[in-house]
């Protein structure tokens, strides 16, 4: 497809409004007569609320009401059904019973006139608890092994014959510690009621997943809701299902019958608004001589809390990635005392690849062989898994590029052979993988007579660039400038777009955008070829779009404005869907790319850096390939801080959160950047979508961190088997 | 809907408030506020100047950062009753008639941001940088200035780059309100 706009830089079209300060976040939004919301956190993890004392904190200036158990609507659980679009992060509801699952968890809404006085009256709160021993802090600190998930296990072959015979083998435990998003923009909730309807402002990465619990909670028809996200202080998971802050605060605006705006502090946020689930991985990998994998096995163990079951998928990537006949996979689920897990970037993924990747690279060592090397030998030139052929794979292209832009081939493979001065080099490198999907969706188009077009899509732009890309596949297609398209996302009231998670927003909600425009043409050649048209009379198969105008074979050509002008009319509209089709029984679709990872371990001072990454990433066709860039290198900085210093601390005695808060955990700033190059293949893949892009949001992240700990232990000689790998263990182990 | 049907009430249920004048962006504005409003909250929910955000509430994450008299301070740690008498700068006050300033302008092109939650912070401390002398002007220099401002989406290398273009371009607006 040979493109003007689509594949193409340009900046981003909301730009203006994320710098100028004029983008409506939702923290942003104030209504008439509204309230602040301020929750009450139980200060313990495990046990029951006796009693709780409010009276100080009701005579406190501007104290409108506190919510607890006993004073709240009677509500209904959300069915929490993905097929019926109406998940939620934690299925309990606030103040639903006396019962303390975990430390922060909501146990009272103070509503006041002012943010301050909210704030001030629920420190004010106290409570008296019954506490339970035995609470759960992590997964890291217990050997409980959980419950096995049938859903989540797979095998081909018999891996345990072939490990039992192979003459080169490995086993080892990974583990990897609780990660918090630390999304900048904390959960906020404005809920208003209108005239039996609840209107509700969220940050949030699926308006219409948020519309549909809404309504079955609260009991409503679907018409009675309407959530809005116009703008998300991103996301990276944790805003993709309602939290119960939410259903809090729309209950409170109910009863009081004014609206109530909550915005979490970030010590709640971290407490109660989600977190990537600490894991334990037991990796068995078997190679014959020359390095052929001949058995993978991938053990499994993740964290969910006790008030909801949430599974990240740690395995599912493992029996697509390497060639080899004989494989399994198995996962356990671990309920422990901490707030509810859910997706964090490159979900269940960015965890599993981690342990694979540096399983391969311990496997590397145990054959005296390239790490590169090793990979290639087992490359997987269709899905091993399913057995369909890749619609494209390129990632032999991204080991080729990465590697000889690094100068991988001047690695010294002995551990800290390489060496600058005080500073001792390590060389790691890794693959990275994510699937490819993509769900149905519909959209709407309205040509105007002003000669402006308006794309509407019940999506949402968590940073992405989803607004700017939609305006880029209408400007591709009608030839209208982008300064002249409208993009309306983050409403659950426009037809229905998916949840912004799983980087298939792209390749969902194009296809869908360019069907309604394309049914708007339509709509526009009927106007233009009917009485009084411009075209009257000529067939509307033979009018073409070019430039934003309508044109025939004699060369005449008339403006969609002009046209709409004439004809005395407004607009006209198309709706469109667009979903996958066969292609999902004839191709395997998945995104693949690799690290290269240059670290520098300074013993003297024990200052372990990133100093250098190269990755070569096949994501398809970039819509945006500036924006898309952009995706990978956030998610390679995202991947430092879970190598090197993310972690959420719980303390094994109470279960309590340590380090809820940006001094106390640790994510990369401006001064922790290394040199950064990232490569973006271009190899359109057509048999995904007619734009040929699979989506470029969690990729990045995945096989990064264990690029890092290769590279650590290539520096070093130590392998550190725990994220993060801080200080203390590489100068300890 | 339309933000600006939406205006705030006021704080009438207040405990014991403070007349404070406060000038932000070269306009005056006169609040009555309880002591303990912080200047974030001020600009925020009673002057509904919601470009400055609130990423942490500890000055921890720099989100917040506002000029004070030119300089880059967090918002969250300074009382709103301390500012009378001092000119406060928010990003509303970047761009002027003529445009977006240098530092916008540069964000803009080389997509120095993702989200856009911490990029009104990112740009009042990449401005009072590119004015203050005892900053030196390599990378490194910058990214350890830099660092007080937290970019959760990662957008580090795009956001120095635009920092040493607009300090090419000669970050011509004024940076300390417009009054001055």
């Amino acid at each position: 497809m040979d493109t003007q706009v689509i594949g193409h830089r340009t900046p981003r079209v909301d730009g203006e409004f994320k710098l100028t300060g004029r983008a409506d976040y939702t923290v942003d939004w104030q209504a008439q007569n509204m309230l602040y919301g301020y929750p009450v956190p139980a200060s313990i993890a495990h046990g029951t609320l006796e009693k709780l004392h409010l009276d100080t904190a009701r005579a406190m200036p501007g104290v409108v009401d506190i919510f607890h158990h006993g004073h709240f609507p009677k509500l209904y659980r959300s069915p929490n059904s993905p097929t019926h679009q109406d998940q939620v992060s934690e299925v309990r509801l606030p103040f639903e019973d006396e019962r303390i699952h975990y430390d922060g968890q909501y146990i009272a809404l103070v509503v006041a006139e002012s943010f301050e006085q909210a704030r001030a009256a629920a420190h004010a709160v106290h409570a008296d608890y019954r506490r339970e021993s035995g609470a759960i802090a992590s997964l890291l600190d217990t050997d409980r092994e959980g419950r096995l998930l049938a859903s989540e296990g797979a095998s081909r072959g018999d891996p345990e014959k072939a490990f039992d015979e192979a003459p080169v083998k490995i086993d080892h435990t990974y583990h990897i510690a609780a990660e918090s998003h630390m999304q900048m923009e904390v959960h906020a909730t404005l809920a208003e009621w209108r005239d039996e309807r609840l209107i509700v402002h969220e940050s949030s990465q699926g308006v219409v997943y948020q519309h549909k619990a809404m309504a079955r909670i609260f009991g409503l028809p679907d018409e009675s809701v309407e959530v809005v996200s116009h703008y998300i202080g991103s996301g990276f998971g944790n805003k993709l299902f309602m939290w119960p802050h939410a259903v809090a605060t729309a209950g409170a605006a109910q009863m009081l019958g004014r609206p109530v705006k909550t915005i979490l502090s970030r010590q709640q946020d971290m407490e109660s608004g989600g977190n990537r689930p600490a894991s334990r991985q037991r990796l068995r990998l078997a190679a014959d001589p020359d390095g052929r994998l001949v058995s993978m096995r991938h053990d499994s163990t993740t964290e969910t809390s006790f008030v909801h079951r949430y599974v990240d998928s740690l395995g599912s990537a493992t029996p697509s990635l390497y060639a080899c006949d004989n494989v399994a996979i198995s996962q356990r689920l671990l309920e422990v005392h901490h707030g509810t897990p859910c997706p964090m970037r490159a979900p269940g993924e960015t965890s599993g690849i981690h342990a694979l990747e540096t399983a391969l690279d311990e496997l590397a060592v145990e054959l005296e062989m390239d790490p590169l090397e090793l990979r290639r030998r087992n490359y997987a030139d269709q899905d091993p898994a399913s057995e369909l052929p890749w619609s494209s794979k390129h990632l032999d292209d991204c080991y080729t590029s990465a590697a000889k832009r690094f100068g991988w081939e001047r690695r010294d493979p002995a551990p800290g052979a390489m060496r600058d001065g005080d500073e001792i080099i390590g060389w790691g490198m890794a693959t990275a993988s994510w699937p490819a999907l993509r769900m149905p969706c519909a959209a709407r188009v309205e040509l105007r007579d002003d000669g402006s077009v308006m794309a509407a899509c019940g999506t949402q732009d968590i940073g992405t660039g989803t607004y700017t890309i939609v305006a880029q596949t209408v400007a591709e297609l009608s030839g209208v400038p982008l300064k002249d398209i409208e993009v309306r996302l983050g409403e659950s009231t426009l037809p229905a777009g998916p949840l912004s998670g799983g980087s298939m927003v792209t390749a969902t909600a194009l296809p869908a955008v360019a069907a309604a425009l394309r049914n708007a043409f339509d709509a526009l050649k009927e106007v233009a070829t009917g009485e009084g048209g411009a075209f009257e009379g000529s067939d509307p198969e033979s009018l073409e779009i070019e430039g934003g105008a309508l044109k025939d074979d004699q060369g005449k050509r008339v403006s969609f404005g002009e046209m709409l002008t004439q004809q005395k009319l407004g607009s006209v509209n198309g709706e469109g869907q667009a979903a996958p089709g066969d292609e999902k029984g004839q191709y395997s679709f998945r995104s693949f790319g690799a690290h290269f990872v240059e670290v520098r371990w300074d013993p003297g001072i024990s200052r372990l850096r990133v100093a250098r990454v190269v990755s070569s990433i096949d994501i398809g066709r970039a819509i945006n390939p500036s924006a898309a860039r952009n995706q990978v290198e956030g998610s390679i900085v995202m991947g430092i801080g879970m190598a090197l210093t993310e972690k959420l601390d719980y303390d094994p005695r109470d279960a309590r959160l340590i380090n809820n808060n940006y001094a106390d955990y640790i994510v990369p700033c401006h001064a922790d950047m290394p040199e950064i190059g990232v490569e973006l293949l271009d190899n359109p893949d057509y048999a995904f979508n007619e734009f040929g892009a699979r989506g470029v949001g969690e990729i990045g992240l995945t096989g990064i961190a264990a690029a890092i700990g290769n590279a650590v232990y290539h520096a070093t000689g130590k392998r550190i088997r725990d994220l993060p790998i801080t200080l203390e263990k590489v100068m300890d182990t | 809907m339309n933000m600006k049907e939406y205006s705030r009430q006021g704080d009438e249920a207040g405990s014991a408030e403070t007349a404070v004048t406060l000038s932000v962006n070269g306009e005056m504005h006169q609040l009555r506020i309880s002591p303990n409003v912080v200047l974030l909250d001020a600009l925020r929910d009673r002057l509904g100047l919601t470009g400055t955000k609130k990423g942490c509430d500890h000055g921890q994450c720099g989100a917040c950062t506002v000029h004070l008299d030119g300089q880059a301070i967090n918002s969250c740690l300074k009382l709103a009753v301390m500012c009378e008498g001092h000119e406060v700068t928010t990003v509303e006050g970047l761009a002027n008639d003529a445009g977006l300033h240098p530092v916008q302008q540069a964000f803009l092109e080389h997509d120095a941001y993702q989200c856009g939650f911490c990029t009104p912070g990112q740009m009042m401390s990449a401005t009072a940088l590119l004015e203050d002398e005892r900053i030196g002007t390599d990378d490194a220099a910058v990214r350890e200035a830099m660092s007080g401002n937290i970019c959760r989406c990662g957008a580090y290398k795009n956001i120095l780059a635009a920092i040493q273009t607009a300090r090419g371009q000669g970050q011509a607006a004024p940076t300390a309100g417009k009054t001055s």
